[in-house]
């Protein structure tokens, strides 16, 4: 049932005003982490409040203007965009609490919390998007705005990874660009709103044509091999930037755009008879194993993390290529569950280095004893990622798993365990040098994190933990995958 | 026989507790010694005691069942109580309560000691939680909890070469939950998600080819805690490096999850009939009559005790998984039973290890020469588990190995019997020279013993008297083995269930 609403144009509309309040009077910590919180507040709560309706499948739409007719700037709220805004809009209030207190010492706080909020305002509109022209303007328009995070130290390696980035990014948003036009022409329209727009009659190779250009456009967010060369430079960034680039909203925005042109422009059943997911599944496939072995030998903290997130965010693109329902679920699931986990490592590296100043991993040995909480919540993470089971990795191993098997493809379930391995090796060293290679005659001392930067991190580790033992409680992310794969599959 | 679904709040107790025993009474009592062995004392008995309540309903033909949470859709989490896993239950806490006790006078000196008793209290409430998991989700998230964070009680004490240990642990453990991860996928992809009955899950309509790859892909993966050679590689590495009150109960019932695994498999996910059908069990048989026969010649060249006692117990294992693959009634009965029966054996011996390492400073069985004079108790505490693990009447070792052989008969596999009488010579070679060192050669003053410099003679009673109870145990299950409540009638009451 569509009920036409303003909330979905309201959610990044309120970010959108409070970035703009916090140019304007941000010069003051108070006023510009009044606005900050704000903002990440205030798109929870929208978001939140249209959640129920969501989940009894009531589907919010507001067309805001057409440019020419039947193109234009609309807004849906879907079950797979609820379920990416709400992992976002949630991560970001710990985000912003976490950068109120790490960046405390920095420069132009004004400059990176305006952006910083500019940055919520347009991750809710490619959530929200309801045709591909929307999701264009938005996923270009979070390249812009991220930019001035990536070089915020303003030095030459900054400015370096910031030319990579842009590079990658508007590379792909071209791609992006092409292939709105690709479709409009081929379908005549570029809605979102159904599963699969496009039909075998339009031509077998202009269809492929299509799929290759949005894929390497979205494919360059998502980090595919090897698209993915921006992202481990662009851990120069500061941390809370690092945190927004790999699990809030950057990288999920590609991944996010890969499953809408899987399953609303193209859909299934169109994708299975022209078999053009195979290709990208082992390409995924690939990207997992091998970004996994490119991390074991990163001794740069967040550069290991950096590959890490190369290797699950094809995950999702894994899951997705699968094209039956529960490695749909997985896939959907994995952006919950990759972000939660790995927003609590990054910001588990920035305190760390924040607080001790330390950002190899050789220089963890014995950091279990100063600073507890921290790898404990660390530990959980890693232990996510490795897929124990109680924590959120494992329900994305185990749908995905099943899903491999349900498509008849049991070697991914062997590359989803090798993967899961690799995890454990390039991990849990961590672990063991936080805790088991104290210098001798260590005692517990502890010296923790600031509680603006400790409280955020111990809360999305409880995360991890609650994703992994409530995926059947009603509205939790989970359940809301699921909605969203029943639309996709029309079950 | 049918059996009656009960349901219980009290299955999830079993591993509540000891958990909450980690997370509470060991910060609350980081200042007092005494007041956290009496309180993790009290916890590891309320644990027994929720074990020992079960086992009146149980052998009436009861199951115990609690539904906990839903993990992910349509997968409960899901506590059963069987027979089978009643008896694993029983086994365990029982030991770890003793080792327990153990550890408040062995540890007294380590360091790092809340670390200790909290992952050892974990670990606990993890295997309760695989010996009442009832189904195998609910199996897998126990075991790989309890395989992966028993991780620092394997490197507690931190040396090069525990840390060695460590690493060599981790990386079998690791492989081996994957594998196991793969055969429980793929089962819960053709079987969905089902309880562990008796019948098995698994039909021979699935595809042959799917099956024995389920198969083997579930007895590697627990045959590498279990210690089938050529998976054992980390036994014999881990068990030295321990705290002897960890080197325990890791070889007297977290080895013994291994196997007590592949019996959830042959029983419960295949079923005796489709793995009579798919005729893969002689495979099985070679392997475990090799692994019995193997590491019992490894184990006498072992001169560091605990490493000898390391192969005993891959030697023992390959008994319990021989007992399994033979699939017959008298077997089964055989391979449950010596379950319990060596958990104590060994765990006998390994408490007595213990007392001689931290009262004698004696790693070495060359070291051990006149120690009986020195420490009559535990020696004799010692040779009590030695014969009993040899075979001898009546002591408990004795009762698995006659079921074991009539079990051989049963099925007419008398080929067999050779290995069972070979491993039990072998265990004669292995561990009465112990014996004999130990009550009649003459000591020898060296350097490297404490000889005499702490004092007393015997180690104090709360080391002491945890191996005597081990022993005496250890008597007691094979004196009055068909008394009605011991292990032995669980052990029938389960075998009956599965063969008929």
């Amino acid at each position: 049932m569509e009920v036409v609403d303003i909330r979905p144009v309201l959610a990044p509309t309120l970010s959108f005003i409070c970035a703009g309040l916090i140019f304007m009077t941000g010069r003051k910590a108070f006023w510009r982490r009044f606005w900050s919180l704000s903002a990440a507040l205030l798109k929870l709560g929208v978001v939140m409040s249209m959640l129920p309706g969501t989940m009894n499948g009531t589907v919010y739409v507001f067309k805001l203007m057409d440019f020419t007719p039947g193109i234009g700037l609309g807004f849906r709220v879907d079950a797979l965009g609820m379920f990416f805004a709400v992992v976002s809009s949630t991560l970001w209030i710990f985000t912003t609490i976490y950068a109120i207190g790490y960046m405390e010492p920095e420069h132009a706080k004004v400059r990176f919390f305006g952006f910083f909020a500019l940055c919520v305002s347009t991750t809710v509109g490619i959530a929200f998007a309801e045709n591909l022209l929307t999701l264009f303007l938005f996923y270009e328009s979070l390249t812009i705005v991220t930019y001035p995070l990536v070089i915020h130290e303003e030095t030459p390696e900054a400015f370096k990874a910031g030319r990579k980035y842009l590079t990658y990014t508007l590379i792909g948003g071209a791609l992006v660009l092409i292939g709105t036009v690709i479709m409009y022409q081929t379908s005549g329209t570029l809605t979102l709103s159904q599963p699969g727009v496009l039909t075998l009659a339009d031509g077998t190779r202009t269809l492929t044509v299509l799929f290759v250009t949005l894929i390497a456009g979205f494919g360059v967010k998502a980090a595919i091999m090897p698209l993915h060369g921006w992202l481990p430079s662009a851990m120069v960034a500061p941390t809370p930037v690092s945190a927004l680039l790999h699990a809030v909203a950057v990288v999920k925005a590609g991944a996010f755009g890969v499953l809408r042109v899987i399953y609303n422009v193209f859909g299934v059943e169109l994708l299975r008879q022209m078999d053009l997911t195979t290709w990208l599944a082992w390409l995924a496939a690939f990207t997992i194993l091998t970004a996994s072995f490119v991390a074991l030998f990163q001794d740069n903290f967040k550069r290991r993390l950096a590959y890490s997130t190369v290797s699950q965010l094809s995950y999702i693109i894994l899951g997705a290529c699968l094209l039956t329902p529960m490695a749909a679920t997985a896939a959907i699931a994995h952006i919950a569950n990759q972000a939660f986990a790995k927003i609590t490592m990054f910001f588990v590296a920035g305190a760390i280095q924040r607080t001790t100043g330390k950002t190899s991993i050789h220089e963890l040995a014995g950091i279990g004893y100063r600073m507890p909480f921290t790898m404990g919540a660390f530990t959980v993470a890693a232990l996510s990622f490795v897929g124990v089971p109680l924590f959120a990795g494992f329900v994305t191993k185990w749908y995905l798993s099943l899903g491999a098997l349900e498509a008849g493809a049991w070697w991914f379930v062997i590359v989803m365990i090798a993967s899961a391995l690799l995890n454990a090796a390039y991990f849990l060293p961590i672990v063991y040098l936080a805790y088991f290679k104290a210098p001798p005659g260590t005692r517990l001392h502890i010296e923790e994190a600031r509680p603006t930067l400790l409280v955020p991190t111990i809360v999305c580790a409880l995360y991890v933990i609650m994703l992994g033992t409530t995926a059947e409680v009603p509205g939790m992310p989970f359940s809301l995958a699921r909605a969203a794969v029943r639309f996709v599959f029309g079950m | 026989m049918d059996s009656q679904l009960t349901a219980s709040i009290l299955p999830p107790a079993a591993f509540l507790l000891p958990i909450l025993g980690a997370i509470v009474v060991v910060p609350m009592t980081r200042s007092s010694e005494r007041m956290r062995a009496i309180g993790l004392t009290l916890v590891c008995l309320a644990t027994v005691g929720v074990a020992v309540g079960f086992i009146p309903g149980v052998l009436d033909g009861k199951i115990y069942e609690t539904y906990l949470l839903r993990l992910t859709p349509r997968i409960w989490m899901y506590m059963r109580v069987d027979a089978m896993g009643a008896l694993f239950a029983l086994t365990a806490s029982v030991l770890w309560t003793l080792a327990l006790i153990y550890s408040t006078g062995y540890m007294a000196d380590e360091h790092r000691k809340s670390r200790y008793y909290a992952f050892f209290m974990l670990c606990l409430g993890w295997t309760m939680g695989v010996a009442y998991a009832g189904n195998l989700l609910t199996f897998l998230v126990f075991y790989e909890l309890f395989s992966i964070l028993t991780y620092p009680l394997v490197v507690h004490e931190e040396t090069p070469e525990a840390m060695a240990a460590g690493t060599k642990y981790i990386i079998y453990i690791l492989i081996g939950g994957s594998l196991v991860l793969l055969a429980i996928v793929f089962t819960f992809f053709l079987a969905g998600d089902q309880t562990l009955s008796s019948h098995g899950l698994l039909s021979m309509d699935m595809g042959k080819g799917q099956l024995l790859a389920i198969f083997w892909c579930f007895i590697a993966g627990f045959g590498v805690k279990a210690a089938l050679v050529p998976l054992h590689g980390w036994v014999p590495d881990a068990h030295p490096a321990a705290p002897a009150p960890f080197s325990t109960v890791l070889s007297g019932v977290m080895v013994a999850a291994g196997s007590f695994g592949i019996m959830r498999v042959v029983f419960n996910v295949f079923g005796v009939d489709l793995l009579g059908q798919l005729n893969v069990m002689r495979y099985l048989q070679y392997i475990a009559a090799f692994t019995v026969i193997f590491a019992a010649i490894l184990a006498i060249n072992q001169d560091n005790l605990k490493r000898r006692l390391a192969y005993s117990t891959i030697s023992q294992m390959g008994y319990v998984a021989l007992g399994v693959s033979l699939l017959g009634e008298q077997a089964t009965i055989g391979a449950l039973v010596h379950i319990t029966n060596h958990a104590f054996m060994k765990g006998t011996l390994f408490l007595c290890a213990g007392l001689l390492i931290k009262h004698a400073g004696i790693h070495r069985i060359s070291e051990m020469r006149g120690i009986a004079k020195r420490m009559p108790v535990t020696m004799a505490a010692f040779a009590v588990a030695a014969l009993a693990m040899i075979g001898t009447p009546p002591l408990s070792g004795f009762v698995s190995k006659w079921y074991l052989g009539l079990g051989m008969l049963d099925v007419e596999q008398p080929v067999y019997l050779v290995v069972l009488l070979g491993g039990a010579l072998l265990a004669a070679v292995y561990l009465l020279p112990i014996v004999y060192i130990a009550y009649f050669k003459e000591p020898v003053q060296t350097a490297g013993t404490k000889e005499m410099e702490s004092g007393g003679r015997e180690a104090p009673l709360s080391m002491l008297g945890p191996a005597v109870a081990a022993a005496v145990l250890t008597a007691v299950l094979g004196l009055a083995a068909s008394a009605p409540g011991m292990p032995l009638s669980l052990a029938r009451l389960a075998a009956e269930t599965v063969f008929h």
